[in-house]
């Protein structure tokens, strides 16, 4: 078994409403020094599978369903095997 | 015509999941063939999820849901879905949805207005973020047609507005001109 975290965030070149919003909420904290904010989601996935079959599995998710290209990217981060 | 909603609760994405449904396979293959799909709201997302339009509907910049009538103009006049309109006629129709900020890479934005894909656009104010003020596009074809607003619900006075009406008079018109050919 594997557990591997999967981050999808907004492009770079994208707006991030949410992020712009808590940036604000922030600041109204007074830290000022926060300049950029940006939300994305993560997804804890356990597989029955190791080695270089995680990372064809991971991709394939990644690419088919969990990410939009159009507006989002992803990194991944094999959490442990057992 | 794919209809507006929230299918499977806009969860991981709006439409993301409900391009997986069993019908999907049968509306593609339509699509593929040269015949009129329509997606309103929600249905326009699931058309950008399935890859049958390009970019992507992201949060609206505001983060709020945005439920009222808006004017629109009709950029397009010459696809199927719009031919009852005048080129560059002012409409008006209502939104209602949270995650209706159309959005795409320059390239596609450029392909899109160079093919005269866009068909509807935010006239008075751009409510959601949308790129350009797009509000509604079709498929370099012109046989698939996704657009937030709800033309279905200005179809009759009582509703506040005749606007949408026009639409499926246009596909109507244009599919009996085809069956005739």
């Amino acid at each position: 078994m594997t557990n591997v975290r999967i981050f999808v965030t907004y492009k770079q070149s994208v707006f991030d409403p949410q992020g712009e919003t808590i940036k604000t909420a922030i600041h109204s904290l007074g830290h000022d020094e926060v300049t950029s904010i940006k939300v994305g989601k993560f997804f804890d996935v356990t597989l029955a599978a190791t080695g270089s079959d995680v990372v064809t599995a991971v991709k394939e998710i990644a690419d088919q369903l969990l990410v939009n290209f159009n507006m989002e990217t992803y990194t991944y981060q094999v959490m442990e095997e057992a | 015509m794919l209809p507006g909603g929230f299918s499977y609760g806009d969860y991981l994405r709006a439409g993301a999941i409900a391009r997986f449904t069993n019908i999907m396979p049968a509306i593609i293959k339509m699509a593929n063939a040269g015949k009129p799909v329509f997606g309103t709201c929600n249905g326009f997302q699931i058309l950008t999820e399935a890859g049958l339009l390009p970019g992507a509907l992201k949060r609206n910049d505001n983060q709020r849901f945005i439920c009222r009538t808006i004017p629109l103009e009709v950029v397009n006049n010459q696809t199927i879905f719009t031919t009852q309109y005048c080129s560059r006629e002012r409409i008006a129709l209502p939104i209602a949805h949270a995650d209706g900020s159309y959005y795409a890479d320059e390239e596609t934005l450029d392909r899109l207005e160079a093919n005269n894909q866009v068909v509807f656009r935010y006239a008075a104010e751009n409510p959601n973020g949308s790129l350009q003020n797009i509000a509604g596009i079709t498929n370099e074809r012109g046989n698939v047609l996704g657009m937030m607003p709800h033309p279905e619900r200005a179809v009759e006075a009582i509703l506040g507005s005749v606007d949408g009406l026009r639409l499926f008079k246009s596909l109507l018109e244009n599919g009996k001109v085809r069956t005739e050919a």
